[in-house]
């Protein structure tokens, strides 16, 4: 099987700080891979770094980054804009500005589609149409001539959706696609992504920081840990055995799963470091129950088959 | 849509009843009896009196105030002191030269401002942008009168291939019409280009840092597209603005460059009229440059009303 997404050893700063260290990623064809953490662990960052989308003033390195098949450590920028916006459909966290708010929903859905197919705005619009009553709508034709703040939330997102599967892309990067939506447009949406990812055999990348979400939708998954991946591997491997004593605090808080009635909400206490990012030893040592003092200085990389850890524990 | 062009244009009008009384009563209030002014200091009191109640003078403010306004509401401005020419005809005379001046004037602004200030918003800190800012700083901190001073000698005086003073019309051919209004308008383009070309940067680059541009640029468009259908498209309502009020700025006349380059303009006719008390023909003045801002602005506002569909939606109730 091939990958869609090779990543190796990225790593990105903002000036001399690091945000993301040593973060490896593989997202095989046809799979949805979950990109799970808290907020600030780089989730969006690594997935930025996938589609060179990195916001101005944050520097990048990274031993190989292959997207749908094209090395983006050596393509030029042009080749990397047209190779990304004909190959991958991006569906942004917050759906607010990500739609241009003066510009009608039918000018802009399928600009995309006309510069690489070079289809007419005619075809591009049935397409558009055919597209939005997939996601959804009952009359894609009067979403068309809307402004997208005349839109809901997560009518917006389902545009959105509809928007990145306009050029039929091979990998669907969806950042926190549901963070937006109440529970049953929440539904409605993985199930969507879900039908997608079996009819079209696309892969997906699903960031969230929804650990029951993605148990639910993602054959595999990366749990990220203040800019490092910490553990990885598919989705059975790691939530029947999971290795890092972080993943395991995760899967014994998720509320869904193993909470009983009246029992309180338990919480990993301590915040995630933003300093001292590219230490050599584990980021997750002030936290961690199971802590020894070799931790502060050396952590090590287990790779068993599929199954990814960083941890000095068995 | 046409409920709020209805809504502007009366407050329009009241903005220009105001204005005329306002007009109308500081201008009374000035001392300086127009009559003297007019028969000199060696005129005898009767003559005074006797041209006064001809001019009518000596009725009470409110009455003179009354038929002053119905005459403008028929275009009728009364009759300058100075020129002894009715008012209207000598700024129907003015206005196609401060007109063209400030239009074509406008233009080259315009054109330098968006083309530098989207440069230099997309080429942040590279040479383009540097280059950028000294424009700005120049245009704005150069004095229009020495700059003038400055073109005149080189283009005038020492190429000798533009005019140095005068206006030609358009009737008399396009060329020598464009040279005779080529050094004043680029004079005057100098003076706004700094502030446009700042508003166009920085609302360039507020555009440029928007969430849709990630999309823009994740869905592999041209540059074209990328940086004008989308980051343009979210940076135009302040640059409209502006654009509106520095239009409005220059044709209600210049009177600085207008002096520089000898152009018979509205601000050489403000000059004259203040100069030498004329009173009628600055309350005419007045009451036409006030109009002319205020249409100005209207306009502008009908404009970017149009570009920006939710404050059109908002107007049309939705």
């Amino acid at each position: 099987m091939n990958n869609t997404v090779e990543l190796k050893n990225l790593h990105i700063k903002a000036g001399n700080t690091s945000l993301v260290y040593k973060t490896s990623l593989i997202v095989k064809e046809g799979e949805i891979f979950g990109l799970v953490g808290e907020s600030g662990s780089g989730k969006t960052l690594t997935a930025k770094a996938i589609i060179n989308l990195l916001p101005q003033g944050l520097t990048y390195t990274a031993d190989e980054i292959i997207t749908v098949g094209k090395n983006m450590l050596t393509a030029s920028n042009e080749e990397k804009r047209d190779h990304i916006g004909k190959n991958v459909g991006y569906i942004p966290q917050n759906t607010v500005f990500y739609l241009h708010p003066l510009i009608k929903i039918k000018n802009q859905i399928g600009d995309g589609y006309i510069q690489h197919t070079h289809k007419t705005k005619q075809e591009a619009l049935e397409k558009a149409e055919m597209l939005l009553s997939k996601v959804g709508f009952k009359s894609p034709k009067t979403i068309l001539n809307y402004y997208p703040w005349q839109l809901s939330g997560g009518m917006r997102q389902r545009c959105n959706i509809a928007m990145a599967l306009m050029n039929d892309p091979k990998l669907i990067i969806a950042d926190e696609p549901t963070t937006a939506l109440d529970t049953t447009v929440q539904k409605q949406v993985m199930e969507l992504f879900k039908a997608i990812n079996e009819e079209m055999k696309l892969s997906i990348l699903l960031i969230s920081h929804d650990l029951g979400l993605v148990k639910r939708y993602s054959h595999s998954l990366g749990v990220m840990y203040a800019g490092q991946i910490v553990e990885a591997g598919s989705a059975s491997t790691v939530f029947d055995e999971p290795k890092h004593p972080y993943t395991q605090l995760l899967i014994k808080i998720i509320p869904s799963l193993n909470i009983k009635k009246n029992e309180p909400l338990t919480e990993i206490p301590g915040f995630v470091q933003d300093k001292d990012r590219d230490s050599q030893g584990c980021l997750f040592y002030n936290r961690c129950p199971k802590a020894m003092d070799i931790c502060r200085v050396k952590v090590r990389e287990h790779m068993k088959e599929d199954h990814y850890y960083r941890c000095n524990l068995e | 849509m046409l409920s709020y062009v209805l809504d502007r244009l009366k407050s329009s009008l009241v903005v220009l009843f105001v204005v005329s009384i306002i007009t109308f009563f500081v201008l009374m209030i000035i001392p300086g009896n127009p009559a003297q002014l007019i028969l000199g200091t060696d005129a005898t009191p009767e003559a005074i009196a006797e041209l006064s109640s001809a001019m009518g003078l000596d009725k009470p403010l409110y009455q003179r105030y009354l038929s002053w306004l119905l005459d403008l509401l028929k275009l009728d401005m009364g009759k300058s002191y100075v020129y002894g020419e009715s008012v209207t005809s000598l700024i129907a005379r003015s206005i196609p030269v401060t007109f063209s001046i400030a239009i074509f004037a406008m233009t080259m602004a315009v054109i330098i401002a968006f083309l530098f200030g989207m440069l230099s918003a997309i080429k942040k800190n590279s040479i383009i942008d540097y280059f950028s800012r000294s424009i700005m700083q120049l245009g704005t901190a150069i004095p229009s009168f020495w700059i003038g001073m400055v073109l005149i000698v080189y283009f005038g005086v020492k190429l000798k291939i533009l005019p140095v003073s005068g206006f030609v019309p358009i009737e008399r051919g396009f060329a020598p019409f464009i040279k005779s209004i080529f050094l004043p308008s680029l004079v005057l383009a100098i003076g706004e280009v700094g502030t446009l070309l700042r508003i166009v940067r920085s609302s360039m680059l507020d555009s440029l840092k928007q969430d849709y541009m990630d999309m823009a640029r994740v869905k592999g468009l041209g540059w074209g597209k990328i940086y004008i259908k989308y980051a343009l498209r979210g940076a135009l309502t302040a640059p409209l603005t502006i654009i509106g009020m520095q239009l409005a700025k220059l044709a209600g006349g210049t009177t600085v460059v207008e002096t520089i380059f000898a152009l018979p303009g509205l601000g050489r006719l403000v000059l004259t009229a203040v100069e030498h008390r004329d009173i009628v023909l600055l309350q005419g003045l007045v009451m036409f440059i006030t109009s002319t801002v205020v249409f100005v602005t209207l306009i502008v506002d009908i404009l970017v009303m149009l570009f920006n569909p939710r404050i059109k939606s908002f107007h049309q109730g939705e």
